[in-house]
């Protein structure tokens, strides 16, 4: 899995049906979220907090990407109709490994909502809508992620814990 | 040629704008949309928008687009828009056409740009409904970054939409939702 999580420009891994058992029911207690030319959304705590901030996940991420993550914070985005995030939000940002739990159902691609990093000089890396799927990426400063515009036409919401690891 | 040569007052909340109903004579906006029709248009998309575009119009030398570029950017205009707005002389006006089709927008954000001072656009899609999408939204946004819509303006055929530049400018197009081509000539008058 290391070897696989090195091998793009941008380095990630994606595994899908993570979960032996993803939860059933979504329905966080969400607020919403809004920085104009930034973002706007609805965020809440991370329905799976427990298990990102234990021993067992993070042993699974150093295995996995080789590197020695330290859990900053975690939360539960969800974007519906007319919700997006822009890529100078992390215009700040140091080195990180960012982890997103996908909880969306009956999502359609042409709704837009999917995940988008890119990189000085690389190929941009696009992650769609996947339900129980886990997405493992490693950002530098400079590296940005949004989620693309979700359309008015959108019939239901993408649903995400949106996890962030420090690196030394 | 322009059919209008006065400007009215401009609205102030939430920043300083007006809306110029009939701006251009009918044999000249016939002209100008045979035009752009003929023009070439790329497709561009980031994460803020979606949209066509052509290219720099005021590099174009063909007989209606330079009536149209001297319609909206010759001295006398000029100056009737600063004192309209109340600004500075206006030097220059860039210019270029801009298509939005189906599912198409442009997200939230104020222009501002070094040397912009005045934003315009004129609009070129005949009958265009609310249920169609494509209104210029504007809104009022306070000290935390929070927006509230402020008005939702449906773009008249014919139309020539212009706001003040400012940390306060923040508008979007909305969504496409029908199988439209919304079509302006937008730009920018500058210092």
């Amino acid at each position: 899995m290391n070897r696989i999580f090195n091998s793009a420009e941008i380095p990630f891994i994606r595994l899908s049906k993570f979960l032996a058992e993803a939860p059933k029911k979504v329905n966080p207690k969400l607020s919403s979220e809004e920085k104009i030319g930034y973002y706007n959304r609805k965020i809440g705590d991370a329905l799976l907090d427990d298990f990102w901030t234990s021993s067992v996940f993070n042993d699974f991420l150093c295995k996995a990407t080789g590197l020695k993550p330290k859990f900053r914070k975690s939360s539960h985005i969800s974007y519906s109709s007319g919700d997006y995030s822009l890529l100078h939000m992390d215009e700040s940002e140091s080195n990180r490994l960012l982890v997103m739990y996908d909880l969306t159902k009956k999502w359609r691609h042409e709704w837009g909502g999917y995940d988008l990093y890119t990189s000085p000089d690389k190929d941009p890396l696009v992650c769609n809508r996947d339900f129980g799927s886990l997405m493992i990426v490693k950002l530098n400063p400079g590296d940005l992620s949004c989620t693309r515009y979700v359309s008015l036409k959108a019939q239901s919401s993408a649903h995400i814990d949106w996890i962030v690891y420090d690196l030394d | 040629m322009r059919k209008v040569e006065k400007i009215s007052t401009a609205k102030d909340f939430p920043y300083p704008h007006i809306i110029v109903k009939n701006f251009l004579d009918d044999s000249t906006l016939d002209l100008v949309v045979d035009a752009l029709a003929g023009l070439e248009y790329d497709f561009k998309e980031s994460d803020l928008f979606s949209y066509w575009a052509s290219v720099e119009l005021t590099d174009i030398d063909h007989p209606a687009i330079n009536i149209l570029r001297d319609d909206l950017g010759d001295e006398l205009w000029r100056n009737k828009v600063a004192e309209a707005f109340s600004s500075k002389p206006l030097s220059s006006i860039d210019m270029a056409a801009y298509v939005y089709g189906l599912g198409d927008f442009l997200l939230p954000h104020d222009d501002q740009v070094e040397e912009r001072i005045i934003a315009y656009s004129l609009h070129l899609t005949p009958e265009i409904t609310e249920e169609m999408g494509g209104a210029l939204q504007i809104f009022d946004v306070d000290e935390n970054n929070k927006s509230k819509l402020v008005d939702s303006i449906i773009p008249e055929y014919n139309s020539l939409i212009m706001f003040e530049v400012s940390k306060h400018s923040w508008h979007q197009v909305g969504e496409i939702l029908q199988d439209i081509q919304r079509l302006t000539v937008t730009g920018w008058y500058h210092r």
